[in-house]
């Protein structure tokens, strides 16, 4: 086990100044930001190390659902920067991830897969959010953009009496599977691109490797669940602003 | 279905949109009544209404006043859908979904038989071996042509063709006119066409309505709206266009 304290930290900077020393031989403009960057890094992780022992040490169910509900507001936040030609789009996000997160956190809770301990629910719910948000913006860009750049082909099927439903069909599916690519190719690869995050952290802890192989495919399983129940719910409620109840488009939302 | 009056009526139809916050009117206080088995031909300047108007005929954008009545019906009382398959509507550029014209036209009409898809196709002059190729593989004209087969494969006893020979070279118009005409005469439909080619119009025959500003400023057959017209945006319009 790797025994990683303040020392060892430091000691790390190595590793900074050799990708500073590699920025400027190349001449290339990126040594504030490394600094920077290294300094935020320390900082933001020491924080929310302190923060969440503080929370594990309390162990308190509401505490934990406040937690959750801020990573959420935060996370809808930041799609909500990420999809500005999209009104309402924080709503959008905020309704997407909670469902999706707190369906599948739920689920794991009832299947007895975890326990309601904050050391638990926490990271799953940060990885799950994290992921859900990302899923989110996908989808309702995707979404956006197709139907902004379909006008006509969405119309000549509503000129044909189809439903908004039916005429937006394919992209709807389109924007679903946009959220849901990276999960997908994740799944598809994991293990053999590359080691995934939470399997290498347990493993790098002194975990045995099958126990850490296990949890991860509980961790990949727990994100398609939440990453598709976003995506969905996401897309529902995007693809309905573009449309009014007498199956007509409306472009300008 | 009811077979006397019109087949069609607008009473003050009327849409106002906003433009930056603005409200600028679209189409102001139509009232027309069309009959079945006519082709009417949409006249006017650039800006006049003429696409906003047929847009409202087929429900593609909602009126903010007045009243359409479909056979005797308010237009509120048909669920959109429904309206629309009996009043069909071809846009100036054609799109076809892919793959094929077959396709299409299952699309339109799932329920269409290959005796009644080969039927369109004759009648639309559509050859045989062109239903099951790409569509890709089209011209603009056999495009617009299977657009058409299409808007027929819904069985609309109204259809409103928004400038549907703009893209087209003189044979293809000349194609699309007589076929246009064609189906009018056989199938007794009304035809309701935007042009922004007075010419056309007075190839096509039947009523020409001339609009400005989205207003009905006069209407009458196409020889007199284009050729003698009674009021001043008439003569106006006529002077313009012989330019």
């Amino acid at each position: 086990m790797i025994d990683a304290g303040y020392t060892e930290v430091f000691l790390s900077l190595v590793l900074v100044a050799i990708a500073i020393a590699v920025g400027r031989w190349w001449k290339i403009p990126v040594q504030k930001e490394i600094i920077w960057g290294t300094f935020r890094t320390f900082i933001q992780l020491v924080a929310v190390g302190y923060a969440l022992e503080f929370i594990f040490n309390l162990d308190n169910v509401g505490l934990i659902f406040a937690v959750i509900m801020i990573m959420i507001s935060v996370g809808a936040h930041t799609v909500s920067g990420r999809t500005k030609n999209t009104s309402s789009s924080f709503i959008i996000a905020f309704i997407s991830i909670t469902i999706g997160s707190l369906i599948t956190l739920g689920l794991m809770l009832l299947l007895r897969i975890i326990t309601l301990e904050a050391r638990f629910i926490i990271p799953l719910a940060g990885m799950i959010i994290s992921n859900s948000m990302n899923a989110s913006t996908l989808t309702i860009n995707r979404i956006a953009s197709d139907i902004k750049t379909n006008r006509l082909r969405i119309e000549t099927a509503l000129a044909l009496g189809k439903t908004w439903r039916e005429a937006s069909k394919t992209f709807q599916q389109d924007a679903v599977i946009a959220g849901m690519t990276m999960i997908l190719n994740f799944m598809k690869t994991a293990g053999i691109v590359a080691l995934p995050g939470a399997m290498t952290g347990m493993i790098l802890a002194g975990a045995e490797p099958v126990k850490a192989v296990l949890l991860q495919v509980i961790v990949g399983y727990m994100l398609l669940s939440s990453v598709s129940i976003s995506s969905v719910i996401a897309l529902e409620l995007t693809v309905r602003k573009y449309f009014t109840p007498h199956q007509q488009l409306k472009i300008d939302v | 279905m009811t077979s006397t009056g019109p087949i069609l009526k607008t009473i003050n139809l009327s849409r106002i949109v906003n433009t930056q916050n603005q409200p600028k009117t679209i189409i102001d206080s139509f009232s027309f009544e069309f009959e079945r088995s006519k082709i009417y031909n949409i006249i006017g300047a650039t800006g006049s209404g003429k696409t906003s108007l047929l847009r409202l005929l087929n429900r593609l954008d909602e009126p903010t006043g007045g009243q359409i009545v479909f056979d005797g019906q308010d237009y509120r009382e048909y669920p959109p859908c429904k309206l629309r398959y009996k009043i069909g509507y071809l846009f100036q550029i054609p799109y076809l979904f892919p793959k094929t014209v077959y396709d299409n036209l299952l699309y339109a009409n799932p329920k269409l038989s290959d005796g009644k898809i080969s039927e369109l196709a004759v009648h639309t002059r559509i050859e045989n071996n062109l239903l099951k190729s790409n569509i890709e593989n089209l011209s603009i004209g056999e495009k617009q042509r299977a657009s058409l087969a299409r808007l027929l494969a819904i069985e609309p006893v109204i259809i409103l063709l928004d400038e549907p020979t703009s893209s087209l070279d003189p044979t293809n118009t000349a194609a699309i006119e007589s076929l246009i005409k064609d189906i009018v005469l056989t199938k007794g439909l009304t035809a309701i066409m935007v042009t922004h080619d007075p010419q056309q119009a007075l190839r096509m025959g039947g009523t020409a309505l001339l609009l400005d500003e989205g207003k009905l400023a006069e209407w009458g057959t196409c020889e007199n709206v284009i050729n003698n017209p009674q009021t001043e945006i008439g003569c106006r319009y006529k002077n313009k266009a012989l330019k």
